[in-house]
């Protein structure tokens, strides 16, 4: 899977102009954290991969396929999208029909379809739910209900929109499994987040939004050792980063454990140039 | 044709007038044109409407509203009064099949203009003015607060369906729902859509519900504040005067006229 985009602007009808010419190659299975202050554009960049806003000018490429030759419920095969609010998505009377409604009109074999049910529910968590009603679960479960309808189509690349929005640690927990198991099949996760501890434990890649712009791209620890970049786009790296920043540690750590060996080593370090 | 209150802030001196003052202009300008008996005085109106609209900055949605809707309802109606109405005795022109009576066209353009002038001034009003500022200058009137709130409500909902049913259909189509193309597929694509449209406003119904009730919105026997304050410019009291004014003399003439003084 390889996404191009060039040179890209959009402007709403209200003309208000919320991308500036953005350009990116996200291509591989690397999963890439979009992250940026409200109203930077992320939205309406993720918006633009699967068709549903089209560019004001330049280009969008899907594997090299121009995102304006197809439709969105077209490009729904390829590219899935979770919105951010899951009550938009959902319109059936059981997550087992939510689940199998994409694939069906797809053209998915029966007997797939029902083995990707099994499999897409217990990733999700709601295998003992695929007969309630997708009203009656919690925001959580429907929030992981609309993973599992976008998961069933089998895209080569994943679209989420703040998924950790009011997860709990096991929510957030469930979600790095997906993300890594979605890497492991070979797709290309996108995601937009705001919570920095959750982008900091699951991406590799982080692109940092300000103003419709891409000011930021690169691999996680260069982003946040850019301190003053950051401070300007209203982004905290998490609490423990931040901690060893403080601290002058040449690393940039994000978990306990890489902190404590950053700090021995640091330690180290000066007890040698004494 | 839009006629939902879009309201966007131009910095005009028509926006800063009070929503009153307008709504007083409705009536006055739009009942005198009624009562009047030519269209004469209406088209005056009118050109002192389209004044009003370039002075709010509006011009071309004015025009564009007001020529989209009288021109096909003028040739309708000149068509059907002035060709066939029974009151028609002079004749002005001959078209073959049917002859074209005075009576009739005078009596086509005074609906026209009348028509024409609730609808401009009614445009200007909405185009002017923003929901709340509306419903605060009525309550100032004395409106009670319950019904104020009932004319928001009624007024914010279509757009705020508008927005919903936007956001559920690129959800949709993100799933696969085919949303353009042909009839058939839009009627199909419609049922997706109705679940979390029906639903959502459900729901929010029942948490406005609540809102409302935390709020304080059904206690009685207490003098409530409000945050938004109704505008009010300079003008507002001579114009009162003046379109009160206009009225009564509007109806003195017309008085005067059916008897025959004048």
């Amino acid at each position: 899977m390889k996404v191009e985009i060039k040179d890209l602007s959009y402007v709403y009808p209200s003309q208000d102009c919320a991308l500036r010419g953005v350009s990116l190659v996200m291509e591989g299975t690397t999963p890439v954290a979009i992250v940026g202050q409200n109203g930077a554009g992320k939205t309406t960049l993720v918006k633009h991969l699967n068709g549903l806003l089209r560019p004001t000018s330049g280009q969008v490429l899907i594997d090299g396929v121009d995102i304006n030759t197809h439709t969105t419920a077209q490009w729904s095969r390829k590219v899935g999208y979770v919105f951010q609010n899951p009550d938009d998505q959902l319109f059936l009377e059981s997550v087992r029909k939510e689940f199998e409604f994409g694939p069906k009109h797809m053209g998915m074999r029966k007997e797939e379809i029902g083995e990707r049910v099994e499999y897409v529910s217990n990733l999700v968590g709601l295998a003992d739910q695929l007969d309630t009603h997708p009203f009656d679960l919690t925001s959580t479960q429907k929030r992981f209900c609309t993973i599992g309808i976008i998961m069933m189509m089998n895209p080569d690349l994943i679209l989420f929109d703040e998924p950790t929005c009011g997860q709990d640690a096991q929510g957030i927990r469930r979600l790095r499994k997906i993300i890594q198991e979605l890497r492991n099949q070979g797709k290309l996760c996108i995601t937009i987040s705001h919570d920095m501890r959750f982008v900091a434990e699951n991406f590799k890649r982080i692109i940092v939004m300000k103003k419709g712009e891409a000011i930021l791209d690169d691999d996680i620890e260069k982003v946040f050792a850019r301190t003053e970049t950051l401070k300007q786009c209203f982004i905290t790296p998490p609490p423990i980063t931040r901690v060893a920043q403080g601290a002058d540690l040449k690393k940039t750590p994000f978990t306990g454990k890489a902190f404590m060996e950053a700090f021995e080593e640091e330690r180290e370090r000066r007890i040698c140039q004494m | 044709m839009e006629m939902s209150n879009d309201f966007v802030p131009k910095n005009t001196i028509i926006e800063k007038m009070n929503p009153n003052t307008k709504l007083l202009a409705i009536i006055s300008l739009g009942i005198s044109t009624l009562i009047f008996p030519n269209p004469a005085l209406g088209l005056g109106v009118l050109i002192f409407l389209f004044v009003v609209s370039c002075i709010a900055k509006i011009q071309k949605t004015f025009l564009k509203v007001v020529l989209g809707f009288g021109i096909p309802i003028t040739v309708m109606l000149l068509f059907i009064q002035g060709l066939y109405s029974p009151k028609n005795k002079t004749i002005i022109a001959d078209l073959g099949f049917a002859q074209m009576g005075l009576e009739g066209v005078l009596y086509a353009l005074k609906i026209v203009v009348t028509l024409l002038v609730f609808l401009g001034a009614f445009l200007l009003m909405n185009k002017t003015t923003h929901i709340s500022n509306l419903v605060a200058a009525l309550t100032d009137l004395g409106l009670p607060n319950k019904a104020g709130y009932l004319v928001l409500a009624t007024l914010n909902v279509v757009p705020q369906m508008q927005k919903r049913m936007s956001v559920i259909r690129q959800s949709q189509e993100a799933r696969g729902v085919e949303t353009q193309g042909g009839l058939f597929n839009r009627i199909k694509a419609y049922i997706p859509l109705l679940g979390p449209v029906i639903l959502s406003s459900l729901i929010d119904m029942q948490e406005r519900g609540m809102t409302l009730e935390t709020r304080g919105f059904g206690i009685n026997g207490v003098r409530r504040t409000t945050y938004v304050k109704a505008t009010r410019s300079p003008m507002d009291k001579p114009l009162n005067v003046i379109l009160i004014l206009f009225l009564l003399i509007v109806l003195i003439l017309t008085l005067l006229m059916k008897f025959g003084i004048l």
